[in-house]
This record gives C-alpha cells, sequence and structure tokens, in this order.
C-alpha cells in the first residue's frame, strides 16, 4: 500500500514536470521577451565565471591541441588568414563595385557605404554542446549597441547574423548553417535569388531559386563561374556584402532549373575575430515575387516558401 | 547544505560544459557532463527526487543551448526517472553496472533530445551523425563517471543517508 502511494506520488511530480517543461516550451517557442531576458540575465551572470574559467584552462585546450600537431601552427595560420581573407575580401568588394550593379544603386541614390558603424569581437567560444555546430559566442552585447538580426562580417565577408544578444555577450547564427536563408546578388547578372549552405558541406553556399530565376535553358543568364557573389539590398542583410565566389552552375535534380553552387569567402569554422554591422536589420524574410526551383530543398523554411508571392506571369 | 553542494556541483559542471569540453573534443565530440549528473542523480537519489534534480540540471543546460528551454530538462528528468525506477529493480549497487548505466543514459539523453528537437522544429539533428555523437559521448561519460560519481555522493550524501 505504502509503496503504491509512494509511486504514486513519483508519478504525479514527473507529470508536473513535463506539464512544466510544456509550460516553458510553449511561452519560448512564442518569444516571450520575460523568459528571454531571464535566460540573458542568468548568461551574464555566469558570465565572469565562465571567462576566468576559459582563461585559466585554455592552457589546457593548448595542449590538447599541441598534441595533434596544431599548436605550433596556430600564431602563423591566424596571420595568413587575416591577410588573406583582407585579400579576397578586396577583390570580392572592388568587383561588386565596379559591376552595372554599382551604377544602379547610384543611380538610385543607394550608394554602398563601406563606412558603416562597426563593433569589433572576439569570438569566445564555439558551439557549446554536440548539437549546435552552426553558432559562435561573441564578447560584445547590448551594452555595444548589438542587436538581433544584425550582419555579422569579417574583412572576407559574411560570417552571419546575431541570433540572441545578452548584456555582454551576443550569439551568432553563422552561415555555414543550413537553415539560415540569405538574399544574394549574383554580380555577373545581376540576378536576384535566395541561397543557403549545403548540410554537411560549411563552406559550400547553393542558390537555387529567386524572382525571375532562369531556367537551365536561359544559358544566357548563367553566371560566369569565379564571379562575385555578395548579399542583395532587399535581403535582410547589409548590401553588398561578399558571400563568396561561383563555383559550379549546373541543372538542379529536375533538370528545368538552375542551381548555383558558391565558395564561401569565409571559414566560418575558424573564426578569430569578427565585426558586427551596427545598422537595423530586418527580421522577417525576404518577400517579392519568387520562382522557386522545383529542387528546393524540402529542410528548406517552409514559412519561408509560403510567405513568398507567386510569380507574376509577365 | 544539500542544496548548497548540489548547486555548487551543478554550476561547476555547467562551467566545466561551456567552456573547457568546447575545445577539449574527442573525435569532433565533447563529453556531455550534465547529461552524466543526471544519469547519476537519477541512480543515487532515487525516483522521488532524482528527476526534480535532472529537471534542473536541463533547464540550466537549455538556457546555454540554441534549442528551446524546457527540452534539455524534460528529457533529462525522463531519463534520471527511468535510470531511477529500472536501476532499482534490475541492478545491485556496483560501479561497473552504474557505468553501463551511464552509457545508456547518455545514449538515451542524446537521442531523447535530438528526436524531441526535431519535433519542436529543430533541423538536422537525427541522422547518423547523432547517433555517431551518442556513442562517443557515452563512451566519455563512461571514463567520466569514477571521477564525477563521488562528487555526486559528496553531494547529495544527506538525502542518501535518510533513503
Amino acid at each position: 500500500m505504502a509503496l503504491a502511494q509512494r509511486q504514486g506520488r513519483v508519478r504525479h511530480r514527473l507529470i508536473l514536470l513535463t506539464l512544466l517543461a510544456i509550460t516553458f516550451l510553449t511561452v519560448d517557442l512564442r518569444g516571450f521577451d520575460t523568459v528571454n531576458q531571464a535566460q540573458g540575465l542568468l548568461r551574464d551572470f555566469l558570465h565572469p565565471v565562465n571567462s576566468l574559467a576559459s582563461t585559466l584552462f585554455s592552457p589546457v585546450g593548448d595542449i590538447w591541441n599541441s598534441l595533434f600537431s596544431y599548436a605550433e601552427l596556430e600564431a602563423e595560420n591566424v596571420a595568413l588568414r587575416e591577410q588573406l581573407d583582407a585579400l579576397r575580401g578586396t577583390s570580392l568588394r572592388s568587383e561588386a563595385e565596379t559591376a552595372a550593379y554599382q551604377r544602379l544603386l547610384e543611380a538610385l541614390d543607394l550608394p554602398y557605404a563601406p563606412d558603416l558603424e562597426t563593433v569589433a569581437a572576439r569570438v569566445e567560444r564555439g558551439p557549446v554542446g554536440n548539437f549546435a555546430s552552426d553558432v559562435v559566442t561573441i564578447n560584445k552585447g547590448q551594452r555595444d549597441g548589438i542587436e538581433p538580426g544584425m550582419t555579422v562580417v569579417t574583412k572576407a565577408g559574411l560570417v552571419g547574423r546575431v541570433a540572441r544578444v545578452d548584456g555582454v555577450t551576443s550569439t551568432v547564427q553563422l552561415l555555414s548553417d543550413p537553415d539560415l536563408v540569405v538574399g544574394v546578388r549574383l554580380v555577373s547578372t545581376n540576378d536576384v535569388g535566395l541561397g543557403h549552405a549545403v548540410r554537411g558541406e560549411p563552406n559550400t553556399f547553393i542558390i537555387n531559386q529567386g524572382p525571375n530565376w532562369p531556367s537551365i535553358e536561359d544559358t544566357a543568364s548563367f553566371p560566369d563561374v569565379g564571379s562575385a557573389v555578395v548579399t542583395d539590398a532587399d535581403s535582410r542583410y547589409t548590401a553588398d556584402v561578399p558571400i563568396g565566389r561561383v563555383v559550379q552552375v549546373r541543372p538542379a535534380s529536375d533538370e528545368l532549373s538552375l542551381e548555383v553552387l558558391v565558395q564561401l569567402a569565409n571559414d566560418v569554422e575558424d573564426l578569430a575575430f569578427v565585426s558586427v554591422l551596427l545598422t537595423e536589420q530586418s527580421n522577417d524574410p525576404p518577400t517579392g515575387a519568387v520562382v522557386p526551383s522545383t529542387s528546393v530543398p524540402l529542410d528548406l523554411d517552409p514559412e519561408l516558401l509560403d510567405s513568398l508571392e507567386p510569380a507574376d506571369p509577365q | 547544505m544539500t542544496v548548497l553542494r548540489l548547486a555548487l556541483l551543478i554550476l561547476v559542471a555547467l562551467v566545466v560544459q561551456v567552456t573547457v569540453f568546447v575545445d577539449l573534443r574527442f573525435w569532433g565530440v565533447a563529453p556531455e557532463l550534465l547529461v552524466l549528473l543526471a544519469v547519476l542523480v537519477g541512480y543515487l537519489a532515487g525516483p522521488r527526487t532524482g528527476p526534480t534534480i535532472a529537471f534542473v540540471i536541463g533547464l540550466l543546460w537549455d538556457v546555454y543551448l540554441p534549442s528551446p528551454l524546457g527540452l534539455s530538462a524534460i528529457v533529462f528528468a525522463l531519463v534520471a526517472y527511468v535510470v531511477a525506477a529500472g536501476g532499482a529493480e534490475l541492478f545491485s549497487d556496483s560501479k561497473a553496472q552504474l557505468v553501463i548505466i551511464v552509457a545508456l543514459g547518455t545514449v538515451g539523453a542524446l537521442a531523447g533530445y535530438a528526436l524531441l528537437g526535431e519535433v519542436m522544429g529543430q533541423r538536422g539533428l537525427v541522422d547518423m551523425e547523432m547517433l555517431r555523437v551518442a556513442v562517443v559521448a557515452a563512451l566519455l561519460n563512461m571514463v567520466l563517471t569514477p571521477l564525477v560519481r563521488p562528487l555526486m555522493v559528496w553531494a547529495i550524501r544527506p538525502r542518501l543517508a535518510t533513503g
């Protein structure tokens, strides 16, 4: 009898915990600010402890890395990478600026602004746990003027967008996340499309839909291999931020539409410093008349696809 | 005092998880220290309090994960309950068995997190990589069990004494 009562109490407690978890999940998924703020406060509260622990344990990490013959090349690699990133970024930016689209921007009195206000930040830690591989935490937050949705770049180009902001740190969703859809412009053709990273291939980006997206028969509209790809002015990101270069133009699996493969300019898996562009960004997905390719992967955000209007038959 | 000791242990584990085990990875996989605590607390504290403490551990872990708040909490609580209920009936109190329970609990917790995460709209969690991560993390947690078990016993000692 006593045993049955005890088991009953345990089950009741488990049901209570389940209901509590469902409440937390519901509140969090519906984006209640209070819950987000409470989480942010806790992270801020623990930040000094985490920073101290990171400093104390960083030699352990270095020793661990040195076991795999990494440490001695680390400093040299960082210096070389920064140099290479600067060269890539300069090359891509100059191409974007000299293209026909630049003239269009000037005609519309929307000049590309290279002198945007930025905040430089250090990547404090990589992904936490084993299931969140496409985020990093940077050491700047709300106090530095950072807001959710802001564009994060390096000298080479786009890194991602600010996903979560605490008082002193921010979490950046990296471009390597296949769920991060970016509005892009192909510099050689001025075609505008939507692209995302390929799962399992963090340095590869695929563009396969957009307004007036060329079909596979429209060979004149194919972008040049090696040409630059930048963020579109109508996207959620600051315009004309370099993304990468076209490495392949191929028919999609349906053999009707076009797929453009892009090699990302940034190695987002190995970042040390980034800059956050302090410009207000829209949190809404890109809208407008879009002709989606029939080869759009099923894992592309269905809400995004629903929000796109049907193509104009003209 | 028990609450303070438990809070201290959980806090230290959380800090180690988000600092040391961000860099210190084995075959690209970090040990799941908080899952280990949840399994141990289920095993040592029993079905009455184990799931509740595991729930709190999961909730704290959720604060650092991009997944929605409450996901790890419910998975940890359920794993702690299964370990507590199953452990009491199926196993005697042996250290070798505990290591096996930790391995099974870790696989269960990570698989449960991935499956529930997919249901909640997180994508790309359930695949062959998840299986690899779960197996490697289980092995790492097995290695850590002899180190962490005494700490958990220290933290919940009065509770163990009172049954």
